[in-house]
C-alpha cells in the first residue's frame, strides 16, 4: 500500500493564488462577454432581422434604369424631322456639396449655362440627397463639366443618362411636329402620339464589386421598350420651300399670317403644311405664343370666292348650268337684306358660267346658285368635307362653321355661294378643291403614313383612307376647264399663279374677315389661291392662305405668286412631264 | 513377394491417412492481405485538388471577362457618343436651310421649268426656260425694321448764309462743355451749324 501523504494546506500569501477563485473569475468573464453577444444576436436576429439583411444585399447592388429610346418623327423619305439625342442629367448631393456651395456654384454657372443663385440655392438644401442640377445637357458637355469639376476637388456631382430631344430641320414643319418640355411633349405631334413614341423604360439590377459587374452575382434585366417611330406624309424639303415661300408672301404683302397646303391628289396624301409665322422647335419659347400652333387647321376662316368652285361643280353635276351657259350679270344684285356686288364695278356684262369663274363674280354665282333645290347646297358641301373635322391627326382642329338646316336661310345660301357665311380651316378646303382634280372623288387627307392612334383613341393615317365621289368625272373635269380660265392672261384674274409650260386650273379666294372686336366684317381680308396641276392629269393640289395682306394686294396678285413657286417645285421635284397639251378655251362672255 | 492387391493394401491405409488429415477441419491460417493504400489517397486527393484548382480557374477567368466586359463596355460607350455627335453633324449639314445657304453663297439660283424628253417617241415636252435670279425666293428673313430711335430720321440743314457769323455769336450764350448730357448734345446740334460755317477764323 502506498502511503497517502496528507493534503497539502498552501499556506496564506502564495504567489500562486487560488485556482478555485481564478476559475470563477473566468467563467465570470466569459460569461459577460456571451450575454453581450447574445444580446446583439437577439437584437440582429429578433428585433428586426430584415433591414439588415436589406441592407446587406444592397452593399454593392447597382439600380440602373435603362432608358427607352424615343421613337423619331419622320417625313415621307424617312428623314428625321425629331430625333432623340444623347443627353445627360447633372445632379448633385447636397450633403456632399454644401461646404464648397458657392465655388462649385460659379463654376457649374460658367461650364453649364446655368443661374449661379439657383444653383447656389439648390446646392445648400438641407435634409437631400438628391438635386437636379442641369436637365438634358449634350452628353459630352456635361461630362466634361463633372470630370473637371472633380479634377478640381469638388464632390458629389454625378451625370445619368437623359436624352434630348433634337429637331435637325430647326422650323420646318415644327407647327406639326410640336415640342418638348422638360419631361413631357408640350405641342403638336409629339403630344397627340406620346404612347407611341414613348416606350417604357426598363430597369436592371446587378451586382458590383471593385467597379465591375460580378458575374455569377444576382442579375436581373427587365429589358426598356422604345418607342416606335412615326412616319409622317410631309416632304421635307418641300415643306421648307413652302414655309420660305410663304414666309417672303407674308412679309412682302405686310400681311399678318399664312398657311399653304399641298396635298398629292390622287392618295390624298399631304406633302407640306406651312404656317406662317412659325417657330424653331427646339427654341419654341423664343416665339410668341401664337406662332407655335398648326393655325392651318385651328384657325377656321371664310374661304370667299374659292369656294365657288363647290358651288358650281355641284350645279354643274345636278345639270342645272354646264359650263357655256349664258347669265346676264347686274352690277348690283339686289337681296333681301344686302345687295350683293362684285370686287369690280361693272354694268350689265355678259358673261358665261366659265366666265363667272374666271372673272370671280359674285352675282353671277348667286344667279347660277338660285337654281339650287332647298338643302341641295348643302348637303353637296357636306359630301366636300366643309363643317367637319378632316381628323388628319393634329391636335385642336376647328371643324369649321356650315350652317345648320334651320339656319340655312336663302340670304346665307346666297352668301356661301361666294364664300362668306361659313368657315373652313385650309387643310379642309384643300381637301375639298382636291376632289375636282381627282375626277369628282373626295379623298379623305392624311398626314401618317401607315396607321397610327392618337391619344384620344382615334386611328389616323393612311390606312384609314376613304374615298366616295361627290360630283360626276364629268363635272369636274367642266369645272377644270373653267378653272383654266383663271390663269389665263387675257381673261383670268390671276395670269401670276401660271406655271410656264403647265396646264393650271385654280381659283382665287378674297374673302372679307370678321373682326374680332365687332364681330362685323372689319374691313380686312382673307386672300387665297387654290389650284392644281398639271390641269388634265392632276399630281399636286395646293392652297395658299394669306390674311390680311395690307399692302392692299388680292388672290391673284399676293397668293398666286406663291402658288406659282410652290407649284413649279413641287413638280420639278417630282419629276412631273408637262402634258403637252393645249389649255382650255372656254368662252368666257357672250 | 507380394501381390499388388497386398502393395495396395499396404498402401491404402497410408492414402487414407492421408485423406482423413486432409478432411480434418481445421482453422484456416490467417493470411494479412493490404490493399495498397496510397494510390487511391493520392487518386482522391488529385480530383479534390483538380476540382478546387479547376474553379478556381473558371471563377478567376470569369472575372476576368467580367473586366474585358467593363472595359468594352465603356468603350461601346463612347463611340455610340461619338457616333451621335457625328450624326448631329450630319443633321446639321443635310438641314435644307444650311444647303440652300451654302448653295446660295456658291452663286445658285432656283432653277427655271425644264424640259422633258420622252424617250418613247422623242417628243419633247415643255419648254425650257432659264432661270429667272428676281424669282429666287428669300431663305433668310429680312433685318427688322429699326424702332424710331435707333433710326432717327436725319436732319436737314441749310448751308448758312454770310450773316451767319452773328446767329453763331448768339448761340454761344450757352456754357460750352455743360456737365449734362442733355445740353452738352443740346450745345452740340447747335453748334453743329456753326461748325460748318465755314467762318473766317
Amino acid at each position: 500500500m502506498r502511503p497517502t501523504r496528507p493534503p497539502q494546506r498552501r499556506p496564506r500569501g502564495s504567489l500562486r493564488g487560488s485556482a478555485r477563485i481564478r476559475l470563477r473569475v473566468g467563467f465570470l468573464i466569459i460569461a459577460m462577454v456571451l450575454s453581450v453577444f447574445a444580446g446583439r444576436l437577439v437584437q440582429l436576429q429578433g428585433i428586426d432581422p430584415n433591414s439588415y439583411a436589406a441592407m446587406a444585399a444592397a452593399e454593392g447592388m447597382v439600380q440602373v434604369s435603362l432608358q427607352a429610346e424615343r421613337g423619331d418623327i419622320l417625313d415621307r423619305n424617312g428623314k428625321p424631322l425629331a430625333d432623340s439625342v444623347d443627353g445627360m442629367m447633372v445632379v448633385a448631393d447636397p450633403l456632399m456639396t454644401s461646404d464648397k456651395a458657392p465655388e462649385l456654384a460659379k463654376f457649374l454657372a460658367t461650364r453649364l449655362d446655368l443661374d449661379y443663385f439657383s444653383t447656389l440655392k439648390l446646392l445648400r438644401t438641407s435634409g437631400s440627397r438628391f438635386e437636379y442640377i442641369a436637365r438634358r445637357v449634350p452628353a459630352t458637355k456635361a461630362t466634361d463639366a463633372v470630370d473637371a469639376a472633380e479634377r478640381k476637388g469638388f464632390t458629389g456631382i454625378a451625370t445619368r443618362p437623359d436624352p434630348i430631344r433634337d429637331y435637325p430641320a430647326d422650323d420646318v414643319a415644327a407647327n406639326l411636329v410640336g415640342f418638348m418640355g422638360t419631361d413631357a411633349p408640350l405641342a403638336g405631334l409629339e403630344r397627340t402620339f406620346q404612347t407611341q413614341l414613348a416606350g417604357h423604360d426598363g430597369s436592371s439590377r446587378y451586382e458590383v464589386g471593385g467597379g465591375n459587374r460580378i458575374p455569377l452575382g444576382e442579375s436581373t434585366i427587365k429589358p426598356a421598350v422604345n418607342g416606335t417611330d412615326l412616319h409622317t406624309t410631309i416632304d421635307l424639303d418641300l415643306q421648307w420651300y413652302a414655309q420660305r415661300v410663304l414666309s417672303q408672301t407674308i412679309e412682302d404683302s405686310n400681311a399678318e399670317s399664312g398657311m399653304a397646303v399641298v396635298m398629292d391628289t390622287r392618295t390624298g396624301e399631304i406633302l407640306a403644311d406651312a404656317d406662317a409665322p412659325t417657330f424653331d422647335a427646339n427654341h419654341p419659347l423664343e416665339a410668341p405664343d401664337d406662332a407655335r400652333g398648326a393655325r392651318s387647321l385651328s384657325d377656321a376662316y371664310e374661304p370667299g370666292s374659292v369656294e365657288k368652285v363647290l358651288t358650281l361643280s355641284s350645279l354643274i353635276n345636278e345639270g342645272k348650268v354646264t359650263p357655256r351657259t349664258r347669265l346676264s350679270v347686274p352690277g348690283e344684285l339686289d337681296r333681301e337684306d344686302r345687295p350683293i356686288h362684285d370686287w369690280f364695278p361693272h354694268g350689265l356684262i355678259h358673261l358665261t358660267l366659265a366666265g363667272v369663274i374666271a372673272k370671280s363674280s359674285n352675282i353671277g354665282t348667286v344667279l347660277a346658285a338660285d337654281k339650287f333645290a332647298p338643302g341641295q347646297l348643302r348637303s353637296y358641301l357636306t359630301r366636300f368635307g366643309l363643317g367637319q373635322r378632316t381628323e388628319i391627326g393634329v391636335r385642336g382642329e376647328s371643324p369649321g362653321i356650315l350652317p345648320s338646316d334651320s339656319q340655312w336661310t336663302h340670304q346665307v345660301q346666297d352668301r356661301i355661294a361666294f364664300g362668306q357665311s361659313l368657315s373652313v380651316n385650309a387643310v379642309q378646303m384643300a381637301a375639298a378643291v382636291n376632289t375636282i382634280a381627282n375626277g369628282g372623288v373626295r379623298v379623305s387627307p392624311s398626314l401618317i403614313e401607315g396607321s397610327a392612334t392618337t391619344d384620344n383613341g382615334v386611328t389616323v393615317g393612311t390606312d384609314t383612307t376613304t374615298t366616295h365621289r361627290v360630283v360626276s368625272e364629268k363635272a369636274a373635269r367642266d369645272m377644270t376647264h373653267m378653272m383654266e380660265r383663271v390663269i389665263d392672261p387675257d381673261v383670268g384674274v390671276a395670269p401670276a399663279a401660271a406655271v410656264p409650260g403647265y396646264r393650271v386650273a385654280g381659283k382665287t379666294g378674297t374673302a372679307q374677315r370678321v373682326g374680332t372686336d365687332c364681330g362685323c366684317y372689319d374691313g380686312t381680308f382673307t386672300v387665297s389661291f387654290a389650284g392644281f396641276a398639271p390641269a388634265d392629269n392632276p399630281r399636286f393640289t395646293i392652297y395658299v392662305v394669306v390674311q390680311n395682306p395690307r399692302n392692299g394686294g388680292g388672290g391673284g396678285s399676293v397668293a398666286g405668286p406663291a402658288f406659282s413657286k410652290i407649284m413649279s417645285y413641287a413638280l420639278r421635284r417630282y419629276a412631273v412631264p408637262p402634258t403637252g397639251t393645249e389649255p382650255s378655251h372656254l368662252p368666257v362672255e357672250w | 513377394m507380394s501381390s499388388p492387391a497386398v502393395q495396395f493394401r499396404s498402401r491404402m491405409p497410408r492414402i487414407a491417412e492421408a485423406a482423413v488429415e486432409r478432411a480434418r477441419l481445421t482453422v484456416v491460417p490467417r493470411r494479412r492481405v493490404r490493399a495498397a493504400r496510397v494510390p487511391f489517397v493520392t487518386l482522391v486527393s488529385l480530383v479534390l485538388l483538380g476540382g478546387v484548382i479547376g474553379l478556381l480557374l473558371f471563377n478567376t477567368s470569369m472575372q476576368q471577362a467580367s473586366f474585358a466586359t467593363t472595359s468594352l463596355e465603356d468603350q461601346a460607350s463612347t463611340l455610340s457618343a461619338r457616333e451621335q455627335t457625328l450624326r448631329m453633324e450630319l443633321d446639321v449639314l443635310r438641314n435644307p436651310q444650311h444647303v440652300a445657304e451654302q448653295a446660295r453663297r456658291m452663286g445658285m439660283v432656283t432653277a427655271g421649268s425644264p424640259a422633258f424628253l420622252k424617250l418613247s417617241d422623242g417628243k419633247i415636252l415643255g419648254t425650257a426656260t432659264p432661270p429667272d435670279p428676281t424669282q429666287d425666293v428669300r431663305i433668310v428673313p429680312p433685318p427688322p425694321a429699326k424702332p424710331p430711335v435707333l433710326n432717327p430720321a436725319p436732319t436737314y440743314v441749310d448751308p448758312p448764309t454770310q450773316s451767319s457769323t452773328q446767329s453763331y455769336g448768339h448761340s454761344s450764350g450757352l456754357v460750352p462743355g455743360a456737365s449734362s448730357d442733355g445740353a452738352g448734345h443740346g450745345d452740340g446740334t447747335k453748334n453743329h451749324t456753326g461748325h460748318n460755317n465755314p467762318t473766317s477764323n
